[in-house]
């Protein structure tokens, strides 16, 4: 819970950031923790929970993904697979050995019924949902889990914006980090960024993109 | 009563041979052909591709399928039969890296896949099963953290072993004596995919299109020829062939021509005398 | 002693090419992929004046009675063979379509539906059961993966993808005219006039009418965008052979279309 994890659509991507901290009550025990998880090409998701659960969790779900798609050629839509996610959570919820785990599922749909539907120039869909760990999935524009998502959905009421340039997307994903920083007590510094779009998942070490996620938002008078 | 009566015979032939296992090599027999050879740092799978129907989806005939990112596999056999115990496999490869974070080894793979034909066997003449695996399979890879290309085979009996060069399939033999005449160790990537397609030549008539060609280059590293690059291959192929013929022709010739030289003299040297 | 085994050794599994040569006789299936459709066509061998078609004239739950059958709202299969066997799979298919729908919340893409049925034959084959399926199947579909698609698959469980294709009684002849007279992105309405005339060339009866023939096409919704599975009722198939001009030319049936 003490972690803070962001998903925002812009136009044509999907970006999901994590911080990077590992620790145990209020005690920290790692600061370069990945709590991200590669699923496929197009495929990107963040945990955040009980740790232990959290890696055995995204383990389970990365391998059985990856097998679905060997086995049938393509990987599964983004839906699909937050829907395979959720229903996995749920099941262990009411198994002996429940997952404590909150998840955002990041992907972009390449399918050609995605493309087909109005987006043709973008190749496609950019998706988001968020699951946590009671197995409730929820699809939606940008998500936050953990104590960060106390102070940012109003951020992103306000500037979220579905037609938004990757540039601006990350000036937006910039503002909510900063504003955990000036009022979360427990505020981390570091996080990880992965960006999803027609050609899959980005690099992460895009040198624009990190310039960009450094660089202040002028905030406006207004 | 009557039936296990008849199973009971039909498990073990006079000649002490399993007869089911000699019914799925026979199935094996009639399939489609694959070859396997192995370069100095490369490995190579080729297979023949039976022509696709006019109205039939090219997509839905697989030939070389991928088990892991590291690992392919032809097979030669019943397809139905192919495609349960690939999908074996492949879970085996996902299920591998969840319990012991790594990929699987080659071998490892192998010898679950031969595993999986060998209990078949064993069910049948223990326990009443119908049939083995109709399958042999052609498995090439790399393993984690390894630069040396592997090549194994497995049978239906559930024997797997590894191989410099192997095919399986339709005139298998054949294939298999021209790889024993060809194969050179620590051939170059082109040197081996042109044993590759030169050997599968053997067996095909109708040349490039009926050819498929994949390529392991290290781990992970794999690659599918296109058409075009076959074809070019089978006329260089082609070309060497004839330039072979030719030469062959131009020194019978040559020889002809000397024993025609030498027989007029020696007609000559006879000749002689007898004037 | 010994020659009594080799007759068999070129025969892996006997029973696989018994059940292919029982589905040679059974009532064809005709199945066409269009750019935006697929249709099909299957002929009942079930006929009689006494039979009782009441029940399926309002069109049954799911099917039109013998050979085609709605497996789930994006797929629509044409089974030639043993009928029993038949709605066996056709159960086993509905099963596995809604555990796909459970688990992933969308329709079954129509090859994973056509390949989870061909796992359950080829097992047959080779483990459990006595005998294996003596079912071959067409299967009409639709998913966001590859669009339209036509798929068969045979009592070995072997499957593969098609434009056009036949199984049962006289497919050799069907396929023939099919590969003279398909053409690549022809339309619904080609491909539905394409079946008929097939179909009216390789069936047994002079005739065609409603109890020999059942019918079905998978379209999108213009609208949703969503896949919608028509099969023909009775009147309509009827009806349909009237728009082509391949209905029965009697007169009880001309007055009562009048």
């Amino acid at each position: 819970m003490e972690c803070s994890s962001f998903g925002i659509i812009g136009k044509g991507y999907v970006l999901l950031a994590s911080d990077t901290t590992s620790g145990n009550s209020i005690v920290k025990m790692k600061t370069d923790e990945d709590k991200t998880k590669t699923l496929g090409q197009h495929l990107v998701m963040t945990y955040s929970g009980q740790p232990g659960d959290t890696v055995q969790f995204a383990e389970y779900v990365e391998r059985n993904l990856r097998l679905h798609q060997i086995r049938h050629h393509h990987e599964l839509r983004p839906a699909a697979a937050a829907a395979w996610i959720r229903r996995s959570v749920a099941d262990a919820l009411r198994s002996r050995s429940p997952y404590a785990v909150n998840l955002l599922v990041g992907g972009f749909d390449t399918s050609v019924t995605a493309i087909k539907e109005g987006q043709e120039e973008l190749g496609g869909t950019p998706k988001l949902y968020w699951i946590d760990y009671f197995g409730t999935l929820a699809d939606v524009p940008f998500a936050a889990h953990g104590y960060g998502s106390y102070f940012v959905f109003g951020l992103l009421d306000r500037y979220h914006d579905p037609n938004a340039s990757l540039e601006e997307g990350l000036v937006t994903l910039r503002r909510c980090i900063d504003e955990l920083s000036k009022r979360l007590n427990a505020a981390q510094s570091n996080y990880r960024v992965k960006v999803v779009d027609k050609d899959g998942l980005q690099p992460s070490f895009n040198p624009v993109m990190l310039a960009l996620l450094h660089q202040r938002p002028t905030l406006q008078d207004d | 009563m009557s039936r296990s009566y008849d199973r009971a015979l039909t498990v073990f032939s006079p000649d002490g041979h399993l007869f089911q296992v000699e019914y799925a090599l026979e199935a094996v027999r009639k399939g489609t052909c694959a070859v396997g050879v192995r370069g100095k740092d490369v490995v190579v799978l080729g297979v023949e591709k039976k022509s696709v129907l006019q109205l039939q989806d090219p997509r839905t005939v697989r030939k070389v399928v991928m088990l892991d990112d590291h690992v392919s596999l032809a097979f030669a056999g019943l397809t139905a039969d192919g495609r349960v115990l690939i999908d074996k496999a492949r879970m085996e490869c996902q299920s591998h890296r969840l319990t012991v974070e790594d990929p699987v080894t080659v071998e490892y793979i192998t010898r679950h896949i031969a595993g999986i034909q060998q209990a078949c066997i064993f069910r049948y003449t223990q326990s009443g099963g119908r049939r083995p695996f109709g399958i042999s399979t052609l498995i090439i890879g790399f393993d984690p953290q390894d630069t040396k290309p592997r090549l194994y085979m497995t049978e239906p009996s559930g024997i797997y072993s590894a191989w410099k060069a192997n095919a399986i399939g339709r005139s298998s033999k054949t294939v298999r004596e021209f790889l024993e005449k060809n194969h050179k160790d620590d051939m170059t990537r082109d040197e081996t995919v042109k044993l590759t397609v030169k050997s599968l030549l053997e067996v095909v008539q109708t040349g490039a299109k009926n050819i498929e060609i994949s390529v392991m280059d290290g781990f992970g590293k794999v690659s599918a020829l296109d058409l075009s690059q076959i074809e070019a291959i089978v006329s260089e192929i082609e070309h060497e062939k004839e330039a072979e013929a030719e030469r062959k022709r131009s020194r019978l010739a040559a020889t002809a021509a000397g024993q025609a030289a030498m027989s007029a003299r020696a007609g000559e040297d006879r000749a002689a005398p007898g004037a | 002693m010994a020659r009594r085994y080799d007759s068999r050794t070129t025969i892996f599994s006997p029973e696989v090419e018994y059940a292919m040569e029982a589905i040679s006789h059974a009532g064809s299936v005709l199945g066409v992929l269009a750019k935006d459709g697929v249709v099909l066509a299957a002929e009942k061998k079930v006929t009689g004046k006494l039979l009782d078609l009441s029940g399926a004239t309002t069109g049954g739950y799911g099917g039109s009675g013998e050979k085609i059958f709605l497996l789930n709202s994006n797929v629509v299969a044409g089974v030639a063979g043993f009928t029993a066997d038949a709605m066996s799979l056709v159960n086993y298919a509905r099963q596995s379509a809604q555990r796909h729908l459970l688990s992933y919340n969308e329709d079954i893409p129509v090859e994973q539906l056509a390949q989870s049925l061909c796992d359950l034959k080829q097992g047959y084959t080779q483990f459990g059961g006595l005998r294996p399926f003596g079912v071959s199947l067409l299967y009409a579909g639709w998913d966001p993966h590859y669009q339209f698609q036509l798929y068969h698959s045979d009592p070995s469980g072997n499957y593969s993808g098609w434009k056009a294709t036949c199984i049962g009684a006289n497919s050799g002849t069907a396929q023939s005219l099919l590969k003279q007279d398909y053409k690549d992105d022809i339309s619904i309405e080609e491909a539905i006039e394409l079946v008929l005339k097939t179909m009216s060339k390789t069936m047994d009866s002079t005739t065609l009418g409603s109890e020999k023939l059942e019918f079905a096409t998978l379209t999108l919704d213009p609208i949703t965008k969503s896949p919608r599975a028509k099969i023909y009722r009775p009147a309509e198939v009827d009806a349909l052979l009237k728009k082509h001009d391949l209905a029965k030319k009697e007169d009880d049936v001309e007055m009562s279309a009048s």
